[in-house]
């Protein structure tokens, strides 16, 4: 009942991440990314992943992407790249861009042809596929070890980008500290 | 919903060779770390298709959601320290194009 809305979500995600591509200007890219990460929660929300639709919309769609549009506005970059042959170097880019989607194309056709296409639904666990007191129950045993690397990896990132965006002393010829 | 688990890994795989097309052709740093944001959601996308499939028969699947969870976690720190490296970048070179960092090239 719910398929036209999964496949025109899928439209809606593949021609915003086109559009992260292909748009000229970065605000535009960032702009598709969002439609991409609504597109892309609003199909989690349909398979029955409600708390990861919810963790999406908050952290993709909320925090990366204040992220994005900050930096992309406090740069203020405006349309004035790209002028010259996309890629730099011996290889030509466009020939492993194109490898690069054909192989994304092949892989999908390999996974539909020896796909044998059984409808999965979600309703054996009454359409709720990451009950949130049972994901808690197995994050907090289970995964003990790496939600606790996560919290590491958050605060070294935290420390991290402090160092890395902060603004050099202008006067740090006398042996100031880094 | 009742769509079959290969058109969720199918999207996923369109929507990851997007991403590296975007990662591999452009230039604009900012477009490029948004390219992989795309390759990551893909892969969120893998996770949960495949524990969606295993939950339809047997008991509740969760390590793909955990899992799922996890990467959005690191995509954040991903996403976060990548842009901090953006303004360090700009403030030396005055772009964000990658043809500036060309130091290193033979």
């Amino acid at each position: 009942m719910a398929s036209p809305l999964f496949y025109a979500l899928s439209a809606i995600a593949i021609l915003c991440a086109l559009g992260v591509v292909i748009a000229r200007n970065p605000m535009q890219s960032v702009l598709n990314l969002l439609g991409s990460f609504v597109a892309l929660a609003a199909i989690y929300l349909l398979s029955g992943f409600q708390f990861l639709a919810a963790a999406q919309i908050l952290v993709y769609a909320g925090a990366i992407m204040v992220l994005f549009i900050f930096v992309v506005m406090l740069l203020n970059l405006t349309d004035r790249e790209e002028g010259q042959p996309i890629l730099m170097g011996l290889f030509n880019g466009r020939v492993i861009g194109s490898l690069a989607v054909f192989a994304g194309l092949a892989v999908s056709g390999l996974i539909s042809t020896t796909g044998n296409f059984a409808a999965v639904d979600a309703s054996a666990h009454g359409g709720d596929l990451d009950n949130m007191e049972s994901l808690a129950g197995v994050l907090f045993s289970k995964y003990m070890l790496p939600f606790e690397a996560a919290s590491l990896l958050l605060l070294a990132t935290l420390v991290g980008v402090m160092l890395l965006a902060k603004r050099e002393r202008s006067g740090s010829q006398d042996g100031g500290q880094a | 919903m009742n769509v079959p688990t290969e058109h969720l890994l199918i999207l996923a795989a369109v929507l990851f060779s997007l991403g590296a097309l975007g990662f591999l052709l452009r230039r604009n740093l900012i477009v490029i770390l948004a390219s992989v944001e795309l390759m990551l959601n893909a892969a969120n996308l893998t996770f949960l298709a495949g524990a969606r499939a295993h939950s339809s028969v047997g008991p509740l699947n969760l390590d793909g959601p955990i899992f799922a969870l996890f990467v959005i976690l690191v995509a954040a720190c991903e996403a976060a320290l990548g842009l901090a490296l953006v303004i360090a970048f700009y403030r030396q070179k005055q772009s964000v194009d990658i043809e500036a960092a060309a130091e290193l090239r033979g």
